[in-house]
């Protein structure tokens, strides 16, 4: 048996994957100031369900994977530990100016943010290298000592040091001999060294990973062994693996060492699980996964059967927080989810999001004190939303509280009808979830006609259909366990490790000593961790890619290299082909004539974890036929008498036309006239949306 | 107030459509950014991103611009649409229009815009989409895009294109690309850019196309005109919130040849009427046109003045045709600030002059009241953001040129937050990327010695302006040429409403012996040698409302942070920090009560 756990914002969810393949999912409140009390509490209900003690079951869990906001929390909230950041002599506001650029140029009621780490716990060294490698001004022993001895100095308080020197991924030197100084100095105070954490170029982004990194050390590593102890306590003996931003897991050890790892992890899984239902129900290598939660709108993207990867993502507002410059899975956000209140401006125009009335108070609906209509309340206007079956039963909704929302702050001001305002609501949300699927997509030379819509999370149903038609994608999946798909990535994701090394070279004098040099060291990692933590598994690969671009460009692309040497120029003439199709792809232009470059050179290890195949839901029993009817609005005018399913009342193959609702206790599918949904063997259901209609 | 209650009844405003289709013109702006930022071959383009992408309808009017720099967007884009209209009035699917003539409605030679007309699959021209794109190299006599001391647009030399047809049938006319080949300097470079620009100017013709299909050219043309209407109304209630009166305020560029000995002096006339709603911005008094290259050109000046305005107003009202109804900007002919006669040179319009337009303007609107206008910003542009150029010993001595935008003007200070540091000019108003050292040293054969803030150089103020940088950098094996034309070393930047002045820009050379020698602020090109280096102080920008009103706590993180002084906190601002850096409450009323006794006897 295995067991995944996901420490989200609200929810901790648990997946239990039983031998036979079948999956049971379970969902407890997350308990923020000692999040593995939630992860106990959430692993006690899945024992009361399976009549079993705690130590049985996790006596008989061989991988446990865990997923956790801690980390990411840690950053936003300044949570993390108090990091001093050691710099090249000159550069000391790297983490100040980031990389420049504004979002609004007109908004001047915004400070510049501040940095990192302050300049306050910031260290110049005397010391500099230069672009190609060779030492410019060698490094200050005595005055980097006199430095290291300050931060150790009582009252500085450091808890952990960041080292990123300029051009440490060309030639480690310096930064390798201040990793030494502060181990015999500063002995038991972690840090972190670019080179080799992130070996990749561009001074701000290197340094924010590594004072992140560093930060996160002495909170992370005590976490996951604290809970570590605690599962081995309860029983557990099998193997802890930690959840990673590249949609992959690593061991619990390798984690705390690296805590980086850890950010954005949770989202990260959601296209490792849409990449399987895609392909297992939509037949499709190309997938949009959207998660839908409280307040935001995740989405990320499978392309031909490989998840698109970035640097870029940042935590906190673009360009006024931090970005982390560190390799994770692509996953854009927006402030659209359950929670995204509806409001009319002083012009007229009608907004959704990104104002979220959040856990507390929450919707309107929810009578917890919320005025403010928001989209849950639209839905449950429509009658998408049952009030007595809304999460299974456990939160009862107050209708006409919602409806009189709706009215006062949106159906007057706009001039239209109650339903009217509300399908409004879904209209313009749905609106603000495509933009944010066509930042992803279109903007990167991926045709949404061609992609599978995969949604997950609560409210992913409610407009999946609507979306799905307006981006032209023919087929929704909503998998049966989309209530918790990060926690149902990572029981589907491998162990890997991903490698990394500059050395920048063009096609027209193509240093292939270099190149052939530099893959043969990655490799040589790649087997390295194969071997090591890779014991065991199914099947193992090395993938190598080299981030690549045009003379001139800054902004590399990702390309894959079909062979792992360069032996002949033919190998060469390959590569610059595939950066011109891949180019023209993205971008739509390609520049034939022009020769490349390429930057860094990339391995990616993995190991095939042990793992059944079904990705199958345990459902609960529904008495009577699950069929009921209920008054719905599917054309924001009138309510009329529309079809209820429960889903796990539905037979295998069974096909109902839209318009129609399906439910279940973790979600409801609003199928839309139209479309047709049929539920499959393995307990999702499939959306044809454009059966009967909009065939022109 | 204009409220929803004073809508007028029954005039058929969808707000749910304008959410709607706001958002797809939106996506379609952006759609065309994201194509220029990834695949342009300069710095400008892609770290600097100095280019704008926007849509017009075809009455010319602009409907929706990206994230871009509002002195290249806010106005022109109206008026090139309409000299291409003029030019070719027959519009086919599968022309393009290069188009950089200041004349007729560019900002500068520099900028090389492509206009795409879309037609409809029934032949009717709906829209016009644009994009421009400042170039490495333009063509002009010296290796610099910014000619400050060119004397006629003969002088600077660079090509000039009034909406001249670059393709036909989606086909380059071959003809103007080979003129450009032999004219612009490292040309499969200005050709890549081409490309980038051309290809974001298509798939800003793809995207309108399918959603015109998609909703229908009448919904659209409706959707535009609602646009307008909710945006003017936005604008209503925004000037509604500002004190109405008239405020008169001048700016002076520092001088530079070809100017008078004093440099350019610059006067906005700005009136609010806050009942009327309505906000004038008159820069007709000024001199004429100087035989050099500052001279605004229209859309410049236009933008100029507007971006002044919309500094207060900006960030709650969409800029587009609907709120530009409310301004009024009036312009004289042939003045350094108006509209220029041909052979005038405006070469250095997006930057220096517009800047201290835009300065004066947003000073006279804080004379009208608290909580408007702002300070200056620290002027354009110093040797931080140098146009750059040699032969690259690395790769057998070739050629490159190109802008680096390592710093520029800090922000100035405003009626509710401190200067934005990377705010470069104020019309591009932060908006660019600010380079990466690594990259830089990738890119050039440079190596980049310092970019440091350098304290106590912020315009002091209630909110105090930025600090200004200091910014080193030299040649690595070989000679390096640079050109720029700095403004803000005899002017500093000044503070508004009691705030003060920042420290001035100014400029060492670095010797190989170390010693530092002086070279020009402004109108600067010449040529370090191997080993040499050039120190750029970036202007800081000026402070907004009196420092002594500044609050204390934040004196003190501004201490703790090394970005003023324990000296400089007590003199100016009235606050004394302990060794802890913490605020020392008693000492710091005594000295602010000592303060206001000294002004009033004063």
């Amino acid at each position: 048996m295995r067991l995944s756990a996901d420490v989200g914002g609200t929810f901790t969810d648990l997946v239990v994957e039983h031998e036979d393949g079948r999956l049971e999912l379970f969902k407890s409140p997350t308990t923020p100031d000692d999040p593995a009390t939630g992860v106990f509490d959430v692993l006690r209900l899945a024992a009361r369900a399976g009549g079993v003690s705690l130590e049985r079951l996790l006596g008989g869990c061989a991988l446990f994977m865990h997923a956790t906001t801690r980390a990411t929390n840690a950053v936003l909230t300044g949570g993390a530990g108090r990091v001093a950041f050691l710099t090249t002599r000159g550069h000391p506001d790297i983490l100040l100016l980031r990389e420049g650029g504004r979002v609004d140029p007109f908004d001047n009621t915004v400070p510049f943010p501040e940095p990192l780490v302050p300049r306050a716990l910031t260290f110049e060294l005397r010391e500099r290298i230069r672009a190609d490698g060779t030492v410019h001004e060698a490094l200050d022993e005595a005055a980097t000592r006199e430095v290291i001895a300050g931060l150790g100095a009582a009252g500085a308080g450091v808890e952990a040091v960041g080292v990123c020197l300029l051009w440490s991924i060309v030639n480690p030197v310096h930064e390798e001999r201040v990793g030494e100084l502060l181990e015999a100095l500063l002995p038991g105070v972690p840090y972190t060294l670019s080179h080799r954490l992130n070996p990749s170029l561009r001074e701000y982004r290197r340094a924010s990973s590594t004072c992140i990194d560093a930060s996160l050390k002495p909170l992370m590593s005590a976490y996951l062994s604290s809970i570590g102890e605690r599962l081995r306590a309860a029983g557990f003996g099998g193997r802890l693996l930690a959840v990673t931003s590249q949609g992959s897991v690593m061991d619990a050890a390798d984690l705390a060492r690296a805590p980086i790892h850890s950010i954005n992890s949770g989202p990260s899984m959601a296209p490792v699980a849409g990449a399987r239902f895609a392909r297992d129900e939509g037949g499709a290598r190309t997938a949009i996964v959207a998660d839908t939660g409280g307040t935001s709108y995740d989405v990320s993207l499978v392309r031909n059967g490989r998840i698109p990867w970035t640097r870029e993502t940042w935590l906190g507002p673009r360009l006024r927080g931090n970005m982390t410059g560190f390799p994770s899975v692509d996953v854009r956000s927006v402030g659209a989810g359950g929670g995204s209140i509806a409001r009319v401006d002083a012009g007229g125009m009608l907004h959704v999001g990104p104002e979220s009335a959040g856990a507390v108070p929450g919707p309107v609906c929810y009578g917890r004190g919320g005025t403010r209509p928001t989209l849950s309340d639209a839905a449950l206007v429509l009658g998408y939303l049952d009030p007595d079956f809304f999460l299974g039963g456990s939160i009862r909704l107050d209708a006409r509280a919602a409806r009189a929302a709706v009215e006062r702050h949106l159906a007057e001001p706009l001039g239209l009808g109650v339903e009217g305002a509300a399908a409004a609501v879904l209209e313009v949300a749905s609106e603000n979830m495509v933009h944010a699927i066509e930042d992803i997509t279109v903007n990167q030379g991926i045709d949404p006609r061609e992609a599978v819509l995969v949604g997950g999370g609560g409210a992913a149903g409610l407009n999946c259909v609507r979306i799905a038609r307006r981006l032209g994608c023919a087929k929704v999946v909503i998998p049966g366990v989309g209530a918790a798909l990060s926690a149902v990535g990572a029981l589907m994701s491998d162990l890997s490790a991903d490698f990394s090394r500059t050395a920048f070279t063009t096609s027209h004098r193509f240093d292939f000593e270099r190149v052939n040099a530099t893959l043969a060291a990655l490799e040589a990692e790649c087997r390295r961790f194969m071997s090591g933590r890779g014991t065991g598994a199914l099947e193992q690969g090395i993938e190598f890619s080299v981030e690549g671009r045009y003379p001139h460009q800054v902004w590399e692309i990702e390309v894959p290299l079909s062979r792992p040497r360069f032996e002949a120029p033919s190998d060469v003439e390959r590569l610059v082909a595939d950066l011109h199709d891949l180019h023209e792809e993205m971008f739509a232009i390609a520049d034939r004539r022009s020769h490349i470059e390429a930057v860094t050179w990339r391995a990616r290890a993995t190991c095939r974890l042990p793992r059944s195949a079904s990705g199958r839901l345990v459902e609960a029993p529904v008495s009577g036929t699950g069929s009921r009817r209920r008054l719905a609005s599917f054309d924001g005018m009138s309510r009329s008498d529309t079809t209820v399913r429960r889903l796990e009342a539905m037979r295998e193959g069974e096909a109902l036309a839209g318009p129609a609702i399906i439910e279940s206790g973790f979600t409801t599918v609003v199928v839309e006239p139209g479309a047709l949904a049929r539920r499959t063997g393995a307990a999702n259901v499939v959306i044809d949306v454009r059966s009967g209609e909009g065939d022109s | 107030m204009t409220g929803n209650a004073q809508r007028p009844a029954g005039r058929g405003i969808d707000g749910v459509r304008l959410a709607v289709l706001g958002k797809r013109f939106e996506s379609v702006a952006s759609r065309m950014a994201n194509t220029l930022l990834r695949t342009g071959r300069s710095g400008v383009l892609n770290m600097a991103r100095d280019f704008s992408c926007c849509i017009v309808t075809a009455d010319c009017e602009l409907v929706s611009a990206a994230e871009c720099y509002p002195i290249h967007v806010l106005r022109g884009a109206d008026l090139m649409a309409r000299a291409m209209m003029e030019f070719h009035p027959e519009l086919r699917r599968g022309d393009a229009f290069l188009h950089n003539s200041p004349y007729h409605g560019n900002s500068h030679a520099a900028d090389h815009a492509i206009l795409v007309p879309m037609i409809d699959d029934d032949g009717v021209h709906r829209f016009t989409v644009l994009a421009k794109a400042h170039q490495a190299d333009c063509g002009n006599s010296l290796p610099t895009t910014y000619m400050g001391a060119a004397r006629d647009v003969y002088q600077e030399g660079a090509l000039i294109f009034p909406a001249v047809q670059v393709q036909k049938d989606f086909r380059d006319v071959e003809d103007i690309i080979r003129m450009c080949r032999m004219r612009i300097r490292v040309p499969e470079q200005w050709y890549g850019d081409y490309l980038a620009t051309l290809g974001a100017a298509r798939i800003g013709e793809r995207a309108m196309l399918e959603m015109g299909r998609d909703v229908g050219w009448e919904t659209l043309a409706e959707y535009t005109r609602e646009m307008f209407d909710y945006s003017e109304r936005l604008m209503i209630e925004a000037i509604r919130q500002m004190p109405s009166g008239r405020g008169v305020a001048t700016a002076t560029h520092d001088p530079v040849p070809g100017t008078p000995p004093e440099g350019i002096t610059v006067k906005a006339e700005v009136r609010v009427d806050s009942e009327a709603a309505r906000i004038s911005v008159d820069v007709r008094d000024n001199p004429p046109a100087c035989p050099c290259g500052l001279n605004l050109s229209q859309a410049c000046a236009l933008s100029a003045c507007m971006v002044g305005v919309f500094n207060t107003v900006g960030h709650r009202v969409p800029p587009n045709a609907g709120s530009y109804r409310r301004i009024d900007v009036l312009l004289g002919e042939g003045t350094v600030c108006g509209v220029p006669r041909h052979p005038t040179s405006t070469s250095v319009a997006t930057t220096n002059l517009g800047d201290r337009v835009t300065c004066a303007v947003q000073r006279a609107l804080a004379q009208i009241g608290e909580g408007i206008g702002m300070a200056d910003g620290g002027a354009a542009i110093p040797a931080a953001g140098a146009v750059i150029s040699g032969a690259d010993p690395r790769h057998d001595g070739e050629p490159f040129c190109n802008e680096v935008i390592l710093l520029g003007g800090s922000g100035p200070g405003a009626p509710h937050a401190d200067g934005w540091l990377t705010m470069l000019t104020m019309g591009n108003a932060g908006m660019p990327l600010v380079d990466c050292i690594e990259v830089d040293e990738i890119h050039h054969p440079i190596i980049i010695h310092e970019r440091r803030m350098v304290p106590d150089s912020e315009g002091a103020g209630r909110y105090r302006g930025g600090p200004g940088f200091r910014v080193e950098y030299g040649p690595v094996d070989c000679d390096l040429e640079i050109g720029y034309v700095c403004d803000g070393s005899v002017n500093p930047a000044k503070g508004a409403r009691g705030g003060e002045a920042a420290c001035p820009a100014r400029h060492y050379r670095r010797t190989v012996s170390g010693e530092l020698v002086e070279v020009p602020d402004s109108s600067a090109q010449y040529v370090l040698r191997n080993g040499e280096s050039v120190i750029s102080y970036t202007p800081g920008g000026g402070g907004y409302g009196p420092p002594r009103e500044r609050e204390p706590a934040l004196v003190a993180g501004d201490v703790r942070e090394g970005w003023v002084s324990v000296r400089r906190a007590r003199e100016v601002y009235g606050v004394a920090v302990d060794s802890e850096g913490e605020v020392d409450e008693a000492a710091t009323r005594a000295l602010r009560e000592a303060g206001s006794e000294v002004a009033r006897k004063g």
